[in-house]
Order: C-alpha cells, then sequence, then structure tokens
C-alpha cells in the first residue's frame, strides 16, 4: 500500500459554529469526515485507505471545547484537548482516574493536539485494516488476524464476532467506569446515551466502533457526580511507556468505607471491541475489605469466558494482575 | 450496476467480494411489476366462480409435509430478514439468529429429501415433457402440482441447495458452540461462495415475492389452506386437477 507524504485532495470546511458544522456533515453523510486534533485522521488519509471528500475541522467552534460543571458533575467538550483535561483542577481533585487516563494517552506532543471526542471515536488499530485490506471491518468477509498464520498479540479476548480489533481508547475505558454519558448531535436535534450503548462491538457494527450513525456527532461527555472523589485506580500496559496503545489496562472506581468495598466500577481496556466491564468482579469484591485476598479472590473471575488466539494468551494473566493490583490496599 | 463486487486479497489479486446489494432493489422492483402486471391481467379476465369448499374432502399434503412448508417458510423468513437487512443499514446481532435459521432449514431439507425420495412419489413434482403444453390447452389439467408449481419448487430447490451449501462452507468461517472458526478458506474461493450465497439469496427474495403473492390469490387461497389444514375439497379438485392424473385419499 503506498503512503504519500501530501494529503490527498479533499474540501476543508473550517465552520465557527456547531449548526454549521450538522449541517455539512448531514449534507455529506458518508463523504464527510470530522476533524479534531487530526491524529488518527492523518494516518487514514495519507494511506488513501480511506478517502472522504470533506473534511469539518471542528477546532474553531468553542461550543464543543472546554470543560464546565453541569448538575453537580462535569460536561466536557468533546473537542477539548487532552492536555487540558489532564491540567483542569477539578478534573484532577474529583475525577482523577480521567485525568490519569488521558495522561496515559500516546505522547506529550500528541496530547497537546489530540482530542476527547477524537480518543473515543478513534478507529481500530488493527494492522490488517489499518494496512488497507479488506477485511471484515472494512466491509470484506475474512478477519487476517484470526487466520492461522494472523498475528493477534494485540487482540481481543472478549465479544469477538468475526473482527477481533480492540478498543484502542484510554479515555473510554476511565469515561465507562464513571458512568460518563456521550451527548451526540445531528440536525435532528440532541440525544445522550452512556458508555454501554454508545461503543459498539462487532457483533452488531462491524465497520464501525461506536453506534454513531453517519450525520451524528459527538459534542460533549457529560461526567455525573455519582464517582466524585471517590477511589479510583488507573493503570496500563503497553509495549512502551509513551507512544502505544494499551496491551491492558483497566480503570476502576470505588466507594471504600474505611477499608469496605462498596459499589464499584471495573472496567479493562485492549480487550474487547469495547470498553469491557468487569460485572463479575464487581459483585464480587462488593462488601469486601481492601486487601490481597479480596485481588485473589477477584483476579480469577475478571478473565472469566476469555477466548484467546493464537498469540495473545498473555493478556489473560495481565488482566487477573491488573484486578489484583487495583484492589491491593 | 454491477453483479458482483470485488476486492484485493492479501497478495493483491482482485477476487470476488461478494454479490452486489444495489440488485436487490432491481429483484424487488422486478417482483413488484411482475405481481402488478399480473394481478391487472388476471383482473381484466373472465373467470369462473371458484368452487366450493364444501362437501367431501381429499387429503393434499400430509402432516409432516405441512410442518416441514411452514418450518422451511419460518426460517428462509428469518434468514433473509438477518442476512440482507444489516446489508442495508440496518444494524443488529444478526449473526448467531441467521446460522440457527439456517441450520434449521438445513435440517428442513434433508428431512424433506428422505421423505421425498423413500416415501413420496418424486414423480408428481417433477416436470415431464406432457406438463409443458399445459399453459396452452385450458381442458388440460394438472395431476397433483400444476406447471407453474412444480417449476416454482424446482428453482426454490436449486436455489435452496445453492444457497445451504455455500452457507455451510461460510459456517465454518465462524466461531460456533462446537469449533473455533479456521478462517483457513483461499480468499479467492471464499468470494464465490459469498457470490453464490448472495445471488441465491436474492433469487430466493423474488421467488418467495411471487410465492406469498400466488398463494395470497383468492383463487389459489385453496392451495394454501391446504398446507394448514391439509385438504382441498372434492369440488376443488374436479375444477382445478385431473383426478386421471392425482387420486387422493379421503380426507378425515
Amino acid at each position: 500500500m503506498p503512503s504519500y507524504d501530501v494529503m490527498p485532495d479533499v474540501q476543508l470546511y473550517q465552520p465557527a459554529e456547531l449548526e454549521d458544522a450538522l449541517n455539512l456533515l448531514d449534507e455529506h453523510k458518508n463523504d464527510g469526515w470530522l476533524l479534531g486534533g487530526g491524529q488518527d485522521t492523518y494516518g487514514w488519509l495519507k494511506d488513501r485507505a480511506k478517502n472522504p471528500k470533506a473534511l469539518i475541522d471542528v477546532n474553531g467552534i468553542s461550543a464543543l471545547k472546554g470543560i464546565r460543571p453541569v448538575d453537580g458533575g462535569l460536561e466536557i467538550g468533546a473537542a477539548t484537548t487532552l492536555r487540558e483535561i489532564i491540567r483542569d483542577p477539578v478534573v484532577n481533585s474529583d475525577y482523577a482516574l480521567l485525568a490519569q487516563a488521558a495522561g496515559r494517552v500516546a505522547s506529550p506532543q500528541i496530547r497537546n493536539v489530540g482530542t476527547l471526542g477524537g480518543n473515543l471515536v478513534q478507529d481500530a488499530r488493527c494492522w490488517y485494516y489499518r494496512r488497507g485490506l479488506a477485511c471484515y471491518r472494512a466491509g470484506g468477509n475474512i478477519c487476517y488476524a484470526d487466520s492461522p498464520e494472523g498475528m493477534n498479540r494485540e487482540h481481543a479476548l472478549f465479544n469477538a464476532s468475526r473482527c477481533v480489533a480492540v478498543s484502542p481508547s484510554d479515555t473510554a475505558t476511565a469515561l465507562a467506569a464513571l458512568d460518563a454519558t456521550m451527548v451526540v448531535a445531528s440536525v435532528d436535534g440532541t440525544r445522550e446515551l452512556p458508555a454501554d450503548r454508545f461503543f459498539a462491538g462487532p457483533a452488531t457494527h462491524i465497520t464501525r466502533m461506536t453506534t454513531l450513525e453517519p450525520g451524528e456527532m459527538l459534542t460533549a461527555v457529560r461526567i455525573p457526580a455519582r464517582w466524585a472523589g471517590k477511589r479510583f485506580y488507573f493503570e496500563k500496559v503497553a509495549d512502551r511507556d509513551v507512544w502505544d496503545f494499551a496491551l491492558v489496562s483497566i480503570a476502576v472506581a470505588m466507594d471504600v468505607d474505611g477499608a469496605t468495598i462498596g459499589e464499584s466500577r471495573f472496567v479493562c481496556g485492549g480487550v474487547a471491541c469495547t470498553p469491557y466491564r468487569l460485572t463479575d468482579v464487581e459483585r464480587a469484591v462488593r462488601g469486601k475489605a481492601l486487601s490481597d485476598d479480596t485481588g485473589d479472590q477477584a483476579a480469577a473471575l475478571a478473565s472469566k469466558g476469555a477466548r484467546a488466539l493464537n498469540y495473545n494468551h498473555f493478556k489473560i494473566p495481565l488482566m487477573e494482575n491488573l484486578v489484583r493490583r487495583a484492589i491491593r490496599v | 450496476m454491477d453483479i458482483a463486487t470485488y476486492k484485493n486479497d492479501v497478495w493483491g489479486r482482485e477476487v470476488f467480494l461478494g454479490v452486489s446489494w444495489d440488485l436487490l432493489w432491481v429483484v424487488v422492483a422486478a417482483a413488484f411489476v411482475v405481481i402488478v402486471v399480473h394481478a391487472l391481467v388476471y383482473a381484466a379476465r373472465k373467470r369462473a366462480a371458484n368452487p366450493s369448499s364444501e362437501g367431501k374432502r381429499v387429503t393434499r399434503h400430509e402432516k409432516p409435509d405441512r410442518i416441514f412448508h411452514w418450518l422451511m417458510a419460518a426460517s428462509v423468513l428469518v434468514l433473509l430478514v438477518t442476512g440482507i437487512f444489516p446489508k442495508i443499514g440496518i444494524e443488529f446481532g444478526w449473526l448467531t439468529i441467521h446460522w440457527v435459521a439456517g441450520l434449521v432449514l438445513t435440517g428442513a431439507v434433508v428431512f424433506h429429501v428422505v421423505r421425498a425420495m423413500f416415501w413420496q412419489s418424486t414423480k408428481e413434482i417433477m416436470i415431464s415433457a406432457s406438463d409443458l403444453s399445459e399453459p396452452f390447452d385450458e381442458s388440460k389439467k394438472p395431476g397433483k402440482y400444476s406447471l407453474a408449481q412444480k417449476s416454482m419448487h424446482g428453482a426454490v430447490t436449486v436455489v435452496s441447495l445453492v444457497v445451504i451449501a455455500t452457507g455451510l462452507v461460510m459456517f465454518a468461517m465462524i466461531d460456533t458452540p462446537w469449533w473455533d472458526r479456521t478462517n483457513a478458506l483461499e480468499e479467492s474461493t471464499l468470494g464465490w461462495m459469498f457470490l453464490l450465497h448472495g445471488l441465491s439469496t436474492l433469487a430466493l427474495v423474488g421467488l418467495i415475492a411471487l410465492h406469498i403473492y400466488f398463494g395470497l390469490r383468492p383463487e389459489k387461497l385453496f392451495y394454501t389452506r391446504s398446507m394448514i389444514k391439509g385438504w382441498i375439497s372434492e369440488e376443488e379438485l374436479k375444477a382445478h386437477h385431473d383426478p386421471e392424473r392425482w387420486a387422493p385419499k379421503e380426507s378425515a
């Protein structure tokens, strides 16, 4: 597949108002492409693996930027950069889980321009798909990663359906653990949906990572006050400390009274096509003490139902150990 | 408009990706035109009153055959919905429902083939040379099945066998409770499977549209009733069939 130094011939739009951006998106539908920080976009375009006709740059829309209090929680505009989130005092004091996750995205340079919206809706990082091969995710009828010779070290353990790619987003796991909701807008209006209905697996949406329909845009993320100031744990294991995607990550939010765990959210990244919630672990640790023993008991439940591919068995003990580390004192 | 879509395989060779789903709208439009034209032509014709369904009854379809028919109908409709809707943008978790319905259809067809071969007369449904004059000779009445019914059965048989055979190959390419997929099939072979599966699916759409239309036509409703209840009246038998060529048992 050729790669080019220059951008393809594409019409660039730079709307200043959200309404104009939505109209452009509605006009161009599948031929339109939203541009935030561009860190997912430019690779696709330079490789000519995706060929939109219209690039709609949302960076000039002030309504999509900023972090503001809403109903006791927070609303973060989709075009807010990851750097702004990492440095925001309220995010750091009340929702440090998100700040930690955002701080582990890629590299400082990428976080300076990369947006929350872009990080959430970025496409799968399976290299067969990124290479431009006509796999299931690209509308074809085969998964190259899950074939006898396929290299699938980074691929899914859970909920694969033909395609075995995983969600590459670090902030998605944190936001799923914080019970965040996604605000989605189109010319027809606005809808708000929880993370488990926003991120989509291959069983239903094999050619996309979210339930965003053509003409729709993620405009903001709302984080409820429910988990503000609770105990958080985020850890991401990758081959490199910077500029790499998670092999497995974990985002945890817990009510802890003394040393006793109450309600909790355990969400893993890098193991399924969507942020993968460990509901068995959540049930098992409820009412238990934060301790190594509880960690050992819960760890065994973390990988229940995993279906390893040829080269990703190592993710199973990795998941279990991350759960163990999240629960230890 | 293309019949097939193509892709480059991992070696860069062009292979079939599958059928072009734009053809679906051609099939739907063609079926619609045929139905409308038939309905108009038939409405313009003078015809005798439908024979009475009262009086003595004769058996047209045994219970096992009726069960097979409706099982096949249900499974084919589920297969069409789960196979086609995602292709036209209605996305849902279709795959498991699709292969389960596919297995039901396969089982039903195997049952039907075995029953037809060993317990029934296959002659009744085979097209013979003498049937060919039937549409041109109004005095000539069919045996159990008319030429149109035999033709429909023949077409559905061929298309169903193709869709089942290609579907079983594709079934080996997904994870099931009994095996993990191997994904070891050549992409060009797989492309052919998808193309044939898609073409036979489109053919089924057209055939089933016509089948449902004729099944619901007022003068043919007694056939649909017989597929539910098993019988037709003796008057219906005399009006539409040649007792010399088909002598059914009296119905209970």
